[in-house]
């Protein structure tokens, strides 16, 4: 009798919670929702008060606006070639690295790996003027690869890999080694192909950081032409033009490519996200 | 000898497989923070460059601004890690133990505002908090509210902010304490279950308890995450109205690119630089100890 009735009420909490948590998650989505409809509409349209919930007429002017008054082709491009470059640096620099800390013996490893780990908690931005300043003297500013090169010195991929790499047993790589494989072909040949799920998760990771990354490609890239999507589109918002659907247009199209990604690939953010995280 | 031999190679290949990371992390991580520690105590014009010991630093703690900044990062670090830990609590451990399908789209739904970036919501969030023809306005003219210009106003603009913020990033601390969740040993729940044990307590004694590394990540790289705010502020409020929602980054940045003050804005950085040392101290330990 009293374990039927504790039965109901738990299925009660369980009930309610998940519902609230259903309602919260269509809510969280509406800005979403708002942002896509709003760029269908017309300038008069998308001020009208009381609003249309679903865009009465359907135009596209707001999206042929933003690509023929902005450089909007540009700017994607742009993004695709720094969030693409500075990724396979990425992956290359830290695959090496991270087998570096997990397979090999060398003076110094477990120190360094300290030490490298420790960067992961300095956010770049906090030390942007003198970054800023070796950019600079580089000869980096306003180009893409000044964009690109300070993404690469991010520890997050060696920790990550390192998970992977130390997952693989060590007896496989002895194998190879006896077989007569050099270490760099027993890295690329026999120990990378194992850890091909931990690359594609940094892969995607890193690609998506670096795309949604401001305030770095906001400083660098001053010129219109060498601006990112992002930075580009976030000028909209501080654009005398008074339409909102036409803004709403800009941010839709620096949103739609993560989306896809995030649909194609749902699978790697988990695995890749929880894997960054402390193993329990 | 031949044995030396062996580890000096050992030692060479390790050396050489680390040393692109390396590089990259000499030229960009610590040579800028040495060279910010040392701009900070420098007046800097253009090229030229003069000592001055802590005047940057005296500067700052005599600008009611910098203070302001300094609070409202504050305030902005507490709630929203708070809100953040709680609500993705609630909902992972409300979830994890649905059907894969379902706890795929709960994990997707809070998520996609994480993947289209702070930019983008900020652009929709500024549009639906428009005075003139925003949602929300519009919403709480109806309702005769006082208020219309949330933004406007310096009571509401950081509780909402505040709210922006979380809504946009919770997804993040949901997915990890879902994998976390679902990582627990089921035959905990059983047994507990058997006892007769509400699901509430299960959650409050066995789950909580057992996902507290998780929390400890989450509430780190939350801090740090919610320190350095800033798309945010230059896209919604411009630190306004009044300076009333200023945060540090939007302070560094705009005496850095702004005000031409390099020395000041240095100084900004090497405080938050020390206080994220600070703060990441208990996770390095925790992630050191595992080993």
């Amino acid at each position: 009798m009293l374990q039927t009735k504790e039965k109901k009420k738990r299925e009660k909490y369980d009930i309610v919670s998940n519902v609230i948590i259903i309602v919260f998650a269509v809510l969280n989505l509406f800005p979403l929702y708002w942002l896509f409809t709003s760029s269908l509409k017309n300038s008069s349209d998308v001020i009208k008060m009381p609003p249309d919930w679903w865009p009465k007429t359907f135009t596209f002017s707001n999206y042929t606006d933003v690509f023929n008054n902005q450089p909007a082709l540009r700017w994607t491009l742009n993004s695709l070639f720094v969030a693409g470059i500075s990724t396979i640096l990425v992956v290359i620099a830290s695959s090496m690295a991270a087998y570096a800390f997990s397979k090999l013996n060398f003076f110094g490893k477990n120190m360094l790996f300290v030490i490298f780990i420790s960067s992961l908690m300095v956010p770049k931005e906090v030390m942007i003027v003198p970054l800023f300043r070796i950019t600079q003297d580089l000869g980096m500013v306003n180009s893409l690869w000044g964009m690109i090169w300070p993404n690469v010195a991010t520890a997050f991929g060696v920790f990550l890999l390192k998970g992977f790499f130390d997952s693989v047993p060590d007896a496989l790589r002895e194998a190879a080694r006896i077989d007569g494989a050099g270490e760099t072909r027993t890295f690329l040949q026999i120990l990378l192909p194992i850890v091909k799920p931990g690359i594609g998760a940094l892969f995607i990771l890193n690609f998506v950081q670096v795309w949604n990354d401001y305030l770095w490609q906001l400083v660098i890239g001053q010129d219109k032409n060498v601006k990112t999507l992002m930075v580009g589109i976030a000028t909209l918002m501080q654009d005398l033009n008074p339409n909102f659907a036409y803004k709403m247009a800009g941010a839709t199209v620096a949103a739609v490519p993560m989306l896809l990604i995030f649909l194609l690939f749902q699978r790697y953010f988990t695995r890749g996200i929880a894997g960054g995280a402390v193993k329990e | 000898m031949k044995l030396r031999n062996y580890h000096w190679k050992e030692n060479v290949t390790g050396y050489l497989f680390i040393l692109p990371q390396f590089l990259m992390f000499l030229i960009f991580i610590v040579y800028p923070i040495i060279e910010g520690i040392r701009l900070s105590l420098y007046k800097v014009q253009f090229n030229q460059e003069s000592f001055v010991g802590f005047d940057n630093y005296v500067t700052l703690f005599h600008d009611p601004v910098f203070f302001k900044s300094i609070y409202n990062t504050v305030i902005f670090v507490v709630f929203i890690v708070l809100l953040t830990v709680a609500f993705a609590i609630f909902v992972a451990s409300s979830v994890f133990d649905k059907n894969a399908k379902y706890v795929s789209f709960i994990r997707g739904s809070y998520y996609i505002p994480v993947m289209v970036s702070m930019v983008v919501m900020s652009m929709v969030w500024g549009f639906l908090l428009n005075p003139a023809n925003g949602l929300i306005s519009y919403a709480a003219r109806e309702m005769d509210f006082s208020i219309v210009n949330l933004l406007g106003n310096k009571h509401t603009v950081l509780p909402v902010i505040i709210f922006v913020t979380f809504a946009t990033n919770v997804g993040q601390a949901i997915i990890l304490y879902i994998a976390a969740m679902i990582g627990v040993p089921k035959d905990l729940f059983e047994a507990a279950e058997v006892d007769g044990a509400s699901r509430v307590r299960i959650i409050f004694q066995i789950l909580i308890p057992l996902v507290k590394p998780t929390t400890i990540y989450i509430t780190i790289i939350n801090i740090i995450a919610v320190l350095k705010i800033f798309v945010v502020i230059q896209l919604l409020t411009g630190g306004g109205p009044n300076n009333a929602s200023v945060t540090m980054m939007y302070y560094l940045y705009n005496n850095a690119f702004k005000y031409n003050q390099l020395g000041v804005a240095s100084a900004v950085g090497v405080i938050m630089f020390l206080i994220t040392m600070l703060l990441s101290i208990p996770q390095l330990r925790a992630m050191f100890k595992e080993k």
